[in-house]
C-alpha cells in the first residue's frame, strides 16, 4: 500500500546533510514542526499499514529563491530507504530545458514522476509553454502530480489552483497520466467532474482544510462529492494521499479506511490505482 | 553544588505509548558525580506527559486506555476547538486529546538522590508517556546537589 502524496520536508539526517533544507521547509513549503529522523517517517508508515511513500519536491527556485528539494536530493534519500520511497522530479515548468532535466531525473536519478505547483511556481497548467515538459512526460511514461485547490503556502493564489485549468492538458494529452492533489478542495465537484470527462485525470485524497481528518473526509467524499460517485465511477481514480507532514499518515489513512468505500474500492484507493500511475501494474 | 542539565531523546513507536526510561535517568545520575540531591526529569512537549507508576505491561495498557477514556482523540459528543488551522506551524492543529492527556498526566517527576542513588520505590518506574506518535521526543534530565 502506498501513500501517494508526501513532502520529505522535516527529515532531519538530509537537515544536517544539506541545512538549505530548512530554510525551504520554513519559509516556501511553512510548515513549523520540528524536524524528525528519518526512522519517524518509517514508523508513521508502519503504524498505518502502508509500505511505500511518493516522496515530493518542487522546483521553486525562480519565484521563490530556492527549491523544496532538489531532484538529486530526493534521490539521495531514496537510496536510504529504497524499499519504502518512490521519487518524484519537479523541475521549472517555463524554463526552456525543463523537458530535459526531467528527463535526466528519470534516466539519470530513478525519478518516477513529475510534480508541479501552479501557485508555487507562478504559472497556469493549460499556458502551451508548458506543453513540451508534458510531451517529454508522456514519452517516458511517468505520471504527472499537480496540484489543485487551495494551498496553505504564504505566496499561493487560490486561482492557481483551480483544477479547471488542467482540462485544456487533459484534452490534449490524452495519454498522460495526471493526479490533481488535494480533491482539488474547495473545488472538488469540479474536479470530479473532470475525472469523469477524462479517464487520464486522478485524484488524491490528501485533504484537510478544517477540523480533523475524520470529519474533513466524511464531508469530502460524503457530503461534497457523494461517495457513490467515487465507488461506482471514480474508483480507478482515486489515490490516497496523506500531505505527510502537514498531516499524519495515520490520521489521514484512518479516515480514508472509516469513510465507508467498500473493502474493493479501498484496495484500489491505497494500492492498485498507485501502482497503475507508476507503471507498475497493466490494468 | 552541582547542577547538571542533559537532554535525553525517546524515539516513540506508536501513537500512544509509555517508554520506560528510568535506566537512563540513574545513568545520567551516576554520571553526573552528585551523591544528594535531587532529580527533575520533564518533557518539553505538549502532547507527551511524564509518569511514574508501577512496571507492569498490564498497566501501562490500562494507563493508555484510561487516558483515552478521559480525553478522547476523537470524541463523538463534541468536537475541539483546537481543530482549525495554525498559521505558526503551517497545518491543523487536531490532536487536542494529545494536549489533554499531558495535562492530566503532567509533565515532570522529581526523586531525591542519596548516596548517589534516586530514591524511589521498589516498583516506582519513571515512563515518557506518548501521546500523539510516533516522534522523536526531547527529554530533559536536571540534576541538583552536591
Amino acid at each position: 500500500m502506498i501513500d501517494f502524496h508526501t513532502h520529505p520536508v522535516l527529515v532531519e539526517e538530509m537537515v544536517i546533510r544539506y541545512p538549505e533544507l530548512e530554510k525551504a521547509a520554513r519559509e516556501v513549503f511553512f510548515i513549523g514542526n520540528r524536524l524528525q529522523p528519518l526512522e519517524t517517517f518509517l514508523l508513521e508508515l508502519d503504524i498505518s499499514g502502508l509500505q511505500r511513500a511518493v516522496l515530493l519536491p518542487l522546483e521553486t527556485t525562480r519565484t521563490r529563491g530556492l527549491p523544496i528539494y532538489s531532484n538529486e536530493q530526493i534521490a539521495e534519500l531514496v537510496a536510504m530507504a529504497p524499499e519504502r520511497f518512490v521519487g518524484f522530479a519537479s523541475v521549472d515548468p517555463l524554463a526552456p530545458d525543463a523537458p530535459d532535466r526531467l528527463e535526466r531525473a528519470v534516466a539519470d536519478l530513478g525519478l518516477r514522476g513529475l510534480k508541479l505547483s501552479p501557485p508555487s511556481q507562478e504559472f497556469y497548467p493549460g499556458d502551451r509553454a508548458v506543453y513540451p515538459l508534458y510531451e517529454r512526460a508522456q514519452a517516458l511514461g511517468i505520471p504527472v502530480i499537480i496540484h489543485a485547490g487551495m494551498s496553505w503556502e504564504p505566496r499561493a493564489r487560490l486561482v492557481w489552483g483551480h483544477p479547471l485549468h488542467l482540462e485544456p492538458v487533459l484534452a490534449d494529452f490524452p495519454h498522460l497520466r495526471i493526479v490533481a492533489t488535494h480533491f482539488a478542495w474547495p473545488w472538488s465537484l469540479e474536479v470530479a467532474a473532470l475525472a469523469l470527462r477524462y479517464p487520464n485525470l486522478y485524484v488524491d485524497t490528501a485533504a484537510l482544510y478544517f477540523d480533523n481528518p475524520d470529519d474533513f473526509i466524511t464531508d469530502l467524499l460524503v457530503r461534497r462529492v457523494p461517495l457513490t460517485l467515487i465507488e461506482h465511477s471514480l474508483r480507478h481514480q482515486v489515490v490516497f494521499g496523506s500531505n505527510y507532514p502537514r498531516v499524519e499518515i495515520k490520521n489521514m489513512a484512518r479516515a480514508v479506511r472509516r469513510v465507508g468505500l467498500s473493502e474493493k474500492t479501498l484496495t484500489m484507493v491505497f494500492e492498485e490505482n498507485a501502482l497503475r500511475l507508476l507503471g507498475d501494474s497493466e490494468r | 553544588m552541582i547542577v547538571k542539565l542533559e537532554q535525553i531523546t525517546v524515539q516513540s513507536r506508536a501513537g500512544q505509548e509509555l517508554v520506560d526510561i528510568t535506566p537512563e535517568v540513574e545513568r545520567i545520575i551516576a554520571a553526573s558525580g552528585v551523591r544528594n540531591g535531587l532529580v527533575n526529569v520533564l518533557t518539553k512537549h505538549t502532547s507527551a506527559g511524564i509518569i511514574v507508576t508501577e512496571g507492569l505491561e498490564c498497566l501501562e495498557q490500562d494507563v493508555v486506555d484510561h487516558l483515552e477514556r478521559l480525553a478522547p482523540d476523537r470524541p463523538q459528543e463534541y468536537a475541539y476547538y483546537h481543530n482549525r488551522y495554525l498559521d505558526f506551524d503551517g497545518r491543523l492543529g487536531f490532536n487536542a486529546g494529545a494536549h489533554l492527556k499531558s495535562i492530566l498526566s503532567g509533565y515532570f517527576a522529581c526523586f531525591p538522590i542519596a548516596e548517589g542513588q534516586m530514591v524511589r520505590g521498589g516498583r516506582q518506574r519513571i515512563y515518557f508517556a506518548e501521546y500523539d506518535g510516533p516522534l522523536a521526543r526531547e527529554v530533559v534530565v536536571q540534576i541538583i546537589g552536591e
